[in-house]
Formats: structure tokens, sequence, C-alpha cells
């Protein structure tokens, strides 16, 4: 059964790559379709799933290269659970808000499903090789998503994004193979590698790889300089896959491996890691208070908010890790909105210059449910009560703050620069009267809105009824401090 | 040097429009576009004028001093069915007639203000009152300890009354003007103005009158032998208070003092409907004024087409009824100011011309800051 989340979107993929189809209807239909059976078994799997027991579920394996140390292995606990969920109804939405007269549409769903079965597969593998198979597979496509059907910079962008995300790919290598190789194991698999007796040196010097890897993936300050050029030059539905969900292959590589792994070591790299995340929130908040484009101002929030889960982490508390996970999904929802609603923007208005845009929450002519969304998207970005974004922010707080208070108040500042920034941005695109070049704006259709309302009711209903995700990893959190 | 560049500029345009106006053009350019939106606006708002007309009347009739007029806008025609009607504000709108109203009794001007400040009128309206609450001393006792209160009551009724006069004239001019085009007889703006000015001179002299009956009396508030009328004392001070300085467009546009955009003299301060930003502001949740709600219900066929036709169909058709709007009234107002011109604009006499276009030269200054510039470049 589990196999099918990763197997449906690469036969999905090789059969629209092959299916003769110029216009790219039944390109896009065949795409929907095989995401919505995606979504459709994760919602089964959660009704299977046991949430009191601790470890993988759902569990398969088949021997394949053995000689190298490398099986298919995998599995879904608590860890990885809400992530694939997220996987599977960001790469839906992905599709649904593409273009319908997309160019080399074939192409583009096709690897847009290859890029939806490389992240799914990194979260469910066992096998520290498998997963790192998958997690060099989805930035592939990622950069022909880029580097074809982006903006006017693509190809600096999609180049700097792989030669990033390539020596993150080879970092987080080295680490597993270092860690293969000291401990004498015969094998990648997960489970047996955890229980390795490693010295703290040891620990140290394999964890270091891996470290800045997933920083770079994530990305954390100084790794994170491709996000927002990725992000500007990306089109909506790529740039809302990949906050959604491609940087959580970091925080999710960073969880599961770091601290699964190195617990030791990675309880004495916590104190610095935490600054780091203090520094990265700040950073990312004070970058999104000076940049002009929208989008550029929702990536440097994202670098900010990816640093509240580098500080749940680092805090390596029960109640932390589990704010950790929550904090991702939360990320996820509110990240992939903001970007959905600039992409509206972007496409009514054919800017995204804050200072070109104004009043644009004209009732009349301007575009006041995409302006309504944006505002309470922005909300839940800020951490207002209610919404997701306040009570996965609040945990993660109140999980690091006894542990480590300075940057746990750091990253509270960064909190409330969101607002900050993000105020700033709906005061000049969304207030005042519509500047008159923008007077003549095509309606929005609610079709066309569906999918943020979707986000926005999760956004709201995860903020009212948290329970409904943190209770996924809140066994697999205590086992992932206490079994290693 | 850029201020002396301006005032190039502006004198320019201001002479432009004026050998526009002696040529026998109108403020609005003459397009085929502009002579539809125009003609189809106007019959809506003829339609619409006639109902706040016959409102105007019914309150100034009916409920004349009462404190609690709470069914002032049903026409005496009160049933549940339109009590809920009212409430889901699927009808006309009076209460836009009673904006208009109040501006002008706020703004004054003409015979009929002064008339309302004299002891004539408070000896009326004293009678009127008496008459009234004859049996009521209750009343008769607010009366005595405060004076100024019920006068005050008939002096408001006075403007309804003025005003629902008023409209019922600019009411039938419009849907005459609307029923000629559909016969091809109104071709141009110049004719649509021609139209306007035609009715406007017509009822030039028209009594403004108003009396009331209390228990089959009638009691004169404003007799016909004060000599107001049409023109001088409804028509101008209308002008004056709608379409330069009142608040029609209720919401619509919002001034900031601190950031001087309200001028220190008074008199220099615009906000009526030839100055008014069609595009609502702020954010969701400010209403487009009440009035284009109510035309947008009578808006003739061969309009509403080229409505469709924008790229938001009928979505933004508040302020498309709005645009067109102003387009129309800057036709009324280019029929105003040829009807009050010292003479004729066609003149040919050298020292009537100097005083006409010092006369046009007034007007235009006046309404350079309106929308008059940005009607004729869309």
């Amino acid at each position: 059964m589990l196999s099918a989340l990763i197997l449906i979107p690469l036969v999905g993929a090789i059969v629209i790559g092959f299916f003769p189809d110029k216009e790219g209807k039944m390109s896009r239909n065949l795409a929907i379709f095989t995401a919505l059976s995606v979504l459709v078994i994760n919602i089964y799997l959660g009704w299977q799933f046991d949430t009191s027991v601790s470890g993988f579920q759902f569990s398969e394996y088949i021997p394949w290269l053995q000689w190298i140390g490398l099986n298919y292995s995998i599995g879904i606990d608590g860890l990885s659970f809400p992530l694939v969920c997220l996987n599977s109804l960001l790469t839906l939405i992905a599709i649904i808000v593409t273009d319908k007269s997309i160019a080399r549409p074939r192409f583009y769903y096709s690897i847009l499903l290859l890029l939806s079965c490389g992240a799914v597969g990194a979260f469910l593998a066992k096998d520290l090789l498998l997963f790192f198979l998958f997690y060099e597979l989805e930035i592939v496509p990622l950069y022909f998503l880029i580097a074809i059907w982006g903006g006017k910079r693509r190809g600096y962008a999609a180049m700097k994004f792989l030669l990033y995300t390539a020596v993150s790919g080879i970092l987080v290598l080295a680490s597993f193979l270092g860690l293969v190789w000291l401990t004498g194991a015969d094998s990648f698999a997960y489970e047996p590698l955890r229980s390795h007796t490693l010295s703290l040196t040891s620990q140290l010097l394999v964890i270091a790889p891996l470290l800045v890897g997933v920083f770079i993936k994530i990305p954390i300050f100084p790794f994170h300089t491709w996000l927002p050029d990725a992000h500007v030059e990306a089109s909506t539905p790529i740039s809302v896959l990949l906050a959604g969900v491609l940087l959580k292959l970091g925080t999710y590589g960073l969880l599961r491996f770091a601290v699964g792994l190195f617990l030791d070591a990675w309880v004495i790299l916590a104190p610095w890691m935490a600054i780091l995340a203090g520094i990265s929130a700040l950073y990312g908040a004070s970058c999104a208070i000076a940049q002009k484009d929208m989008k550029k101002v929702v990536a440097y929030s994202s670098i900010a908010h990816m640093a509240y889960i580098l500080l749940g982490v680092s805090a390596t508390t029960r109640l932390s890790i589990t704010a950790s996970v929550f904090q991702m999904v939360s990320h996820g929802l509110i990240s992939a909105l903001l970007f959905l609603l600039v992409g509206v923007v972007y496409k009514k208005t054919g800017t995204r210059d804050v200072e070109s845009l104004r009043g644009l929450l004209n009732p009349e002519r301007g575009l006041p449910v995409t302006g309504g969304l944006m505002i309470l998207g922005v909300m839940a970005s800020s951490g207002l009560p209610g919404m997701v974004g306040f009570i996965s922010e609040f945990l993660v707080f109140r999980g690091s703050f006894p542990i480590f208070p300075i940057p746990t108040l750091l990253c509270l500042v960064g909190t409330g620069l969101t607002a900050v920034y993000f105020l700033l941005v709906i005061n000049k695109v969304f207030f005042g009267r519509l500047t008159q070049s923008l007077a003549r704006l095509p309606q929005v259709k609610w079709v066309e809105h569906a999918p943020a309302f979707t986000l926005l009711f999760l956004i709201i209903a995860f903020g009212i009824q948290p329970s409904w995700v943190v209770h996924w990893s809140e066994v697999q959190a205590v086992a992932l401090l206490t079994g290693s | 040097m850029v201020i002396s560049a301006n005032k190039s500029t502006r004198s320019q345009v201001i002479e432009e429009y004026i050998n526009r106006l002696e040529s026998g053009e109108a403020l609005l350019n003459d397009t085929p576009q502009n002579l539809v939106e125009v003609v189809g606006i106007l019959k809506s708002y003829g339609v619409v004028l006639d109902a706040y007309s016959v409102n105007l009347c019914y309150i100034a009739n009916t409920q004349f001093l009462r404190l609690f007029p709470v069914w002032k806008y049903f026409n005496g025609e009160v049933t549940f069915k339109r009590l809920l009607r009212n409430l889901w504000h699927d009808r006309i709108n009076y209460e836009y007639a009673e904006y208009c109203m109040k501006s002008m009794f706020w703004h004054g001007g003409g015979g009929l203000d002064a008339y309302l400040d004299t002891p004539e009128f408070a000896a009326a309206a004293d009678r009127v009152i008496k008459a009234k609450f004859k049996y009521n001393p209750l009343m008769l006792g607010l009366h005595k300890v405060f004076p100024d209160f019920l006068p005050e009551l008939l002096r408001q009724m006075s403007y309804y009354s003025g005003l629902g006069q008023f409209w019922r004239v600019m009411s039938d001019i419009f849907l005459d003007l609307s029923d000629r085009y559909d016969r091809g007889e109104i071709k141009s703006i110049p004719d649509v103005v021609q139209h306007i000015l035609d009715g406007l001179v017509k009822d030039a002299a028209r009594p403004i009158t108003y009396k009331v009956t209390i228990r089959g009396e009638e009691y004169e508030v404003l007799p016909k032998s004060l000599g107001l009328t049409f023109l001088p004392d409804t028509a101008v001070p209308y002008v004056e208070a709608i379409f330069f300085r009142g608040t029609p467009f209720h919401g619509t546009v919002s001034y900031n003092a601190q950031a001087y955009q309200i001028p220190y003299d008074q008199s220099a301060f615009n906000y009526g409907a030839l100055y008014a930003d069609p595009l609502p502001i702020g954010g969701a949740g400010i209403p487009p004024t009440l009035l284009m709600q109510d035309m947008r219900h009578f808006i003739p066929d061969y309009l509403m087409d080229i409505y469709h036709q924008g790229i938001r169909g009928e979505g933004d058709l508040r302020i498309k009824i709005c645009e067109s709007f102003q387009k129309s009234m800057f036709c009324v107002t280019t029929a105003a100011v040829k009807g009050l011109a010292p003479h004729p604009l066609d003149t040919s006499d050298p020292e009537q011309q100097a005083a006409n276009r010092k006369y046009l030269k007034g007007w235009l200054k006046r309404l350079f800051e309106s929308q008059m510039l940005t009607v004729n470049q869309n």
C-alpha cells in the first residue's frame, strides 16, 4: 500500500510523458487524477494509522542492491505522515493552479509528478541511501521546472538552485557514508544504525556535513541565498511546492537523521543551533522588510519561519519536537497560501512590485477576495490566535524557552517582525486608491480561489483544533528522543 | 519655473474649453460612446429622480412635524411585504435624496435659503405648528420651551419640497431626452446639452411653493407671492451644493486634512459630483453611492450591452454607472453654464464676448480641478 504513494506518481509521470497530447488537457486531467489518487490513499493510510504506536508502520522491504547495502525499505511514522499528507495535498493544488495553456504540458506535468514522487520517497525511506536517492531525484525535476517555466532570470536561478542542492546532497551522502564506514554496518538501513555506539567525536565529525547539507536545503542563514532567487523565478505552483514541501526535506532530514542518529552530538551542538536559528529568524525577517517584490517577501519570510523549526529541534524536548513537526505543516500550508495569492496578484496585474501596486482591495475593480485571503494568510503567518501559525509557533516557543530562552526571544522578535513586513506589503499593495493603470483588472473567478480557500480552511481548522495534526507525531517524538 | 509652466498649461486648457463652449460644443467630448452613455444613464437617472421626487414631496406634504417619521420611505403604502423589501434594501434608496436635500440645506444659497431666515417664515411656521399641535399641549409646551426646534423641522421640510419640485422637472427633462434619442432626434452631445438647456429655460420661472394641509385647511409655508422660482432658487443652489460642494458620493473619497488635502480657504474646497472619484477607495465594505445602486435597475439595454463588454462585465457595474453619470453631469453643467451666461455665447458683440469670457473663465477655473479632464481623456 505504501509503495503506491511512490509508484502512482511515478507511473503517472511515465504515462503522461509518453501519452500523445498536444494541447495538454489530457495530461492535466491525468495529473489531477494521479495526485487525487495519492491523496485518497493518504487519507486511507491515515485511517489505518495507529497513533499510539511508535516506530514505522506499513513497512515494506524488497532486497535491492545488497552488495552496496542499499535496499528498498520504506515505512511511515508520526514524523513523516503529516509531511506525506502535505505533499500530496500541495501537489494536487500545484497541478490545479497551473496555467491550462502552459507550454510543453506533457513534460511539465510529468516532471511535476516525478518531483512529488521524489519528495514522498524521501519521506518514506527507511534506508539512508534510498533517502539520498529520492533526495537527489527531486532536484532534477525542480531544476527543469524552474529553468523551463520560470521567469526572466530562470537560467541563473535554476543553476544556483542546482549547485546549492547538489552540494547539499553530496554533504548528506558524505555523512551517511561516514556513519556506515565508522560503524562498520553492512547496510544503510535506518533502524539498525540508530543503535550505533560511535564516540562523541566521531558523531560530531559525521554530523557536521549532514547539518550543512540540510541547512542548505531548509535553508538556514548563511546557506540561504539560492532560495529567494528560486522562488522569484519559479512559477506559482512550483513556489507552492518548493516552500510547502521541498524545504521540509531539510527539516525532516534534521529530525530524522541529525537527532535520530546522532542525539549525543546534537545535544552538544544544540545551543549553537538555537543561536543560529535566532539569527536566521531575525535575518530573514529583516531582509523581508527591505524587499520590494512580494514573492521575495514571502521567500524571506520562509527563511525566518523555517528557523523556528531549527529552534524547536534544538531544544530537543518532547514538546518542541512535536511542535517542530507541527510548524513544518503550518509553514507548508501558510506559505503555500501566500505564494498562491501572490501568484494571483501577479497573474492579474503583471507585477509583484510593492511600489507599483496600490488599492487592490478595491471592491469593484480590484482583487478584493484575493486581498481578503491575503490578509487572512498574513494574519496566520504573523501568528494570530485561532490560526495554525499561532499554535505551532507558540508550541515551538513554549518547548524551547525553558531550554534556550535567549534564542527563543530572538525568534519571538522575528515573529513580531512578521507582522511588520507583511503589514507593510498589505498596506502598500491592497489599501489606498487603486492605481489608475490597474483600474482595468480582469476579475478573479471563484474557481481560481478554490485552492486558497481550501488551504485557509485547513489553516483555521488546525488553528482551532491543533490536535488533529499534533496527535500524529506525539508518540514518535518521544521515541525519537529515547530510542537512540 | 515648474509652477509657471503648470499655470501656463492650465491657462491653455481653460482657454481651449472656453473656445469649445463658445463654438457650441459641450464640456464633454462629443463621441458616439459618450452620447450612448449619457443618454442611457440619464434615462435611468430620470426614473430614479422621479421616485426621489415623489418621495420627497410625500415627506414634505404628509410627514412634516413628525418627530419619528418611521414610514417616510413607504409613500403611504405600509405593508409587510414592502417592509421586508425596505429592510432588504431591494428598493429605491431614498436616503440618497435626503443626503442631497441636507447638502443643499446646509450649503444654502438662493432665495429659498434667504427666506427661511426671515420673520415671515417664522410666522408661517408658527401658524403651521400651532395648527398641527392644536390638540397636543405636550408639543405646544415643547415648542414654547424650545422655540427653534419645530421651525427647524419645517425649514428642512421646505427643502424636501423644493428639491422634490426641482427633481420633478429634471426627471421629465431626462426621460423626454431618452424618448427623443429613441426617435433619432438626439445625435450628439451638443444636442443633449441643448435639450437640457431648453428644459431648464422652459421651467426657469416655474414657481416653487410649499403648503401643507392640516385638518382640511391649507397653510402656506412657501407662498407663491414670494416669487421663488425653479432656476435661481433651486437649480443654481443645487448645482452649487451637489455638483461642487456636496457629498452625494458618500464614502467614495476621503480627504486628509493633515496631508493638506483640504485647502485653508474653505471656498476652494470642492467635494461634489463633478469632483468625486468613481473608484471607491480604502477597502472592501465601503459602499459605492446609493444612487449608482438605484440606477443599476433601470439601465437601458443598449447601455447595459456596452457595460457587459467591459473586462469585468457586471462586476464593476456601479463604477461604470458612476463614470457615465459623471459624464452626463458635465452635460447638465454645460447647460447650466450656458443658461446662466450674461449673453448668448455665440454673440458677435465684442463687449458681450468679453463679458462672456470673464464669466466662463470663472466657471472653468472651478471646473479645472474636477474630473472634467479625466472623463475627456478616457
